[in-house]
């Protein structure tokens, strides 16, 4: 199972990994704080979000749920786009 | 628009299933997922809220590309919630790539069944839609038998996951590496033969195109 972004397969497996454990020890058992698996999802998110922009995936709007502010996505961009052609 | 439902049961208890169907991809039933990845994650209010970014490579008759594309790999977007109170897990998918053209929706629902407990109820709902291309019908019937083949080995593919989970938690006292390495194999066996089939599902549906003569 891969990653959109090829340089994202370790830090997604890292972070699976870590999930999983975090759901079924944890959350199921009703231990709602996920802050376990924080440190290496953010730096997988910010490797996914990369990768989706290089490619132009439109993945339309957001759920509400997630736009409490606690993220600032736009902050540190950088601009190096590929133009690639479209099929 | 077409609308189609099942209903399935699973002989594991929901906290089982839910774990599964975290794991679910890879299996060796559903080769055409590629990729999943995590967009966004939260907890509020005790519920899990998870938005996925789900890759995966459909493999349609030839004859149907000048109408839908080639379709290499598609992105789908994956909206999920978890209530462990409430027990109920909801993931709603809505394909991104296709084209302009084609709608596909899926929703599936997994709980405890109402009458035992030990067992979980999976619940599953598609609807395509395909606007303003000729035949659209014939090509909604053809997407909503798609989904039917494929729902019936995301199944098979999900009790996969749970024996594979079932026999890690018993701590078979295999070696990691030789389960692997076996998973790897049956995962490549199983692949082969389920891109055989889908050839025979292009094949056959190209015929049904010749006799149509739309080819």
């Amino acid at each position: 199972m891969s990653s959109v972004g090829e340089d994202c397969n370790e830090l997604k497996q890292q972070y699976d990994a870590c999930f999983n454990s975090w759901f079924s020890e944890r959350f199921l058992k009703g231990q709602t704080d996920d802050s376990a698996c924080a440190p290496i999802f953010r730096i997988y998110k910010e490797c996914v979000k990369r990768a989706i922009k290089e490619k132009k995936i439109d993945l339309r709007e957001i759920d509400p749920i997630f736009e409490t502010g606690i993220e600032d996505d736009n902050a540190n961009r950088s601009a190096g786009n590929h133009q690639a052609g479209k099929s | 628009m077409k609308i189609w439902t099942s209903e399935h049961i699973f002989n594991h208890p929901w906290e089982t299933v839910t774990q599964a169907a975290w794991r679910k991809y890879p299996n060796p039933m559903t080769p055409s997922i590629i990729g999943t990845d995590v967009v966004e994650r939260r907890v509020v209010d005790g519920v899990l809220h998870t938005h996925r970014l789900v890759q995966s490579k459909w493999y349609f008759p030839k004859w149907t590309h000048a109408l839908i594309g080639t379709a290499k790999t598609c992105f789908a977007s994956e909206r999920s919630t978890v209530d462990p109170e409430r027990k109920q897990m909801v993931l709603k998918t809505n394909n991104l790539t296709f084209c302009r053209n084609i709608s596909v929706d899926e929703v599936l629902y997994y709980e405890p069944h109402p009458s035992d407990a030990s067992k979980t109820l999976l619940k599953q709902e598609a609807t395509v839609t395909v606007f303003g291309v000729p035949l659209s019908h014939y090509m909604e019937d053809l997407l909503t038998s798609t989904i039917s083949t494929n729902a019936g080995k995301g199944r098979q593919g999900l009790e996969w996951v749970i024996g594979l989970i079932n026999t890690e938690v018993k701590g078979i006292a295999r070696g990691t590496d030789e389960l692997l390495h076996s998973t790897r194999r049956s995962i490549d066996e199983v692949t082969e033969s389920a891109r055989k089939s889908m050839d025979e599902i292009s094949a056959q549906a190209a015929k049904a195109a010749k006799a149509m003569h739309i080819t």
